[in-house]
């Protein structure tokens, strides 16, 4: 290397300086324009806040419908991000019959919401159109995150007669959950909130439903310096390098700030169950009087961690397997994060076909 | 040239390089202070007191409007429960007739078979 080379490399930096500050100002400036949730859909059912959506197969090749459950935080569209990285089109694709329940934006008058609400109501009214719509008699339950909880409490959820007997069984014959918390003892968010001096009952009373800002600037402050610096500067770095993926960083960004309000019943209760006295995991948990009992679960069962899952890490999951009934079971250990996992750019080629691969095995007919 | 070939990195790299590494570290840094206990706290304090001053301040401009005999969010959130109440008992109608519907349609299936 000739001692000129930084000199000319420097030089050259400062010349394209005034054009990559504008690209990178365009891409931060213009990221509410950017598509996400684009697969064409229908809208089959609403309730309240609550709708069901429609993605249809022109292809359809598997009988059993799926029917997606996103958390109580953030939005339902990161299933179907963009054109070209979304699970929903992939699984349309591969001849899936795709239905997705969106809880949509709650408001004050929802404040008084609660798990038993989600649970009882709206998730098992969505399973019950999804039926009516599809013509179906079972469907495949995929959750993720606080969705994957409720899916699993609505599975655990006792409906009169025995473990395993017939009667009072829910019509979901397979059951993914995507990197599902469980017990959330032991994490960043336990040691912020499951302290009684933190006084959840006031807060949610104070404000109501939860600002999505708030739930958002507290995800963020679990890595502080990765979410409000690092991200950005690599954005910097790949318009310096001509390796910024705008579309991918748009899409992702945009869904990341799109925040609705956690309804304050249910966020308080979800902080107990959770953070405080894992009553889950112990079989305490009671929505309208009626016990959840994971136990119940005997479906085809297929959940999904995360190595570095900073969210709901491994271990919060792993008490899940010992306390279901399931003799189809199956464990997919990937190294990603909470959503990247699922939605990053490696998900199309290392996750989605063996999750299309498990469910297209037990759905048909 | 021969020094790059052979790994060694550039003075721009090195520079590079140590920037990244104290970035990783304060990150660290930054993941172990916010999960103490009293990092906690403080946000539990903070998340209280925004919360207080907000009702507040939504109180106040809501007993100014309906001094005004305007519409205040209170009554609006008032008017919204009734309709969802309603519509929760709408859904419910619902579902009993789809049923029923079901139910009528099988019976006639049953007698003309």
């Amino acid at each position: 290397m000739s001692v000129v080379d930084p000199l000319v490399s420097a030089v050259d930096r400062v010349v394209r300086f005034p054009a990559n500050a504008l690209e990178y100002s365009n891409i931060l400036l213009t990221t509410n324009d950017a598509v996400v949730g684009a697969t064409p859909r229908e809208v089959v059912w609403t309730h309240r806040n609550t709708t069901l959506y429609r993605y249809r197969s022109s292809d359809r090749r598997h009988a059993v419908p799926i029917l997606l459950v996103f958390a109580l935080i953030n939005r339902p569209e990161i299933f179907d991000l963009r054109p070209g990285s979304s699970l929903v089109e992939y699984l349309i694709d591969e001849g899936f019959d795709v239905f997705l329940v969106d809880w949509g934006y709650p408001d004050e008058e929802d404040d008084d919401m609660g798990l038993d609400d989600y649970v009882c109501d709206e998730l098992d009214w969505a399973v019950r159109e999804t039926l009516r719509a599809s013509g179906a008699e079972e469907l495949s339950l995929m959750g993720w995150c606080i969705g994957a909880t409720l899916c699993a409490m609505y599975c655990g959820l006792d409906r009169g007669g025995d473990r395993g007997e017939r009667a009072g069984r829910v019509p979901v014959k397979n059951l993914v959950l995507l990197t599902m918390p469980i017990d959330g003892r032991g994490g960043t968010y336990a040691n912020w909130v499951a302290d009684e001096d933190f006084d959840v009952d006031g807060v949610s009373e104070l404000w109501g439903s939860i600002p999505g800002g708030a739930i958002d600037f507290a995800n963020k402050m679990m890595k502080p310096v990765t979410n409000f610096w690092t991200t950005y500067r690599r954005l910097w770095e790949g318009v310096q390098t001509g390796t910024a993926k705008r579309e991918a960083y748009q899409s992702m960004a945009k869904w990341v700030a799109d925040n609705p309000p956690f309804a304050g019943r249910a966020w308080r209760e979800w902080i107990r169950l959770m953070y405080r006295d894992a009553s889950l995991l112990r079989g305490r948990v009671r929505l309208r009087d009626r016990l959840v009992d994971l136990g119940r679960i005997d479906q085809n069962v297929l959940v999904i961690t995360a190595g570095a899952d900073h969210i709901a890490p491994r271990p919060g999951t792993m008490p899940f397997f010992d306390l279901i009934s399931s003799d189809d079971v199956e464990h997919f250990d990937r190294p990603g994060g909470h959503i990247g996992l699922v939605a990053g750019s490696a998900a199309r080629k290392e996750l989605w076909p063996g999750i299309a691969e498990w469910l297209a095995k037990r759905s048909d007919g | 040239m021969a020094d790059r070939r052979n790994g060694a990195q550039s003075p721009e790299e090195q520079v590079r390089a140590l920037y990244e590494e104290a970035e990783s570290n304060t990150a660290k840094a930054f993941e172990a202070l916010v999960n103490k206990p009293s990092f906690g706290r403080l946000l539990a304090l903070s998340a209280e007191n925004t919360a207080a001053l907000t009702r507040m301040s939504f109180d106040a401009v809501d007993l100014l409007w309906r001094n005004l005999r305007l519409a205040g969010r209170a009554d609006i959130v008032r008017l919204s429960k009734q309709l969802h109440r309603t519509e929760d008992k709408l859904e419910r109608v619902l579902q009993e007739v789809e049923k029923l519907r079901d139910e009528v349609a099988r019976d006639r299936e049953g007698a003309t078979s």
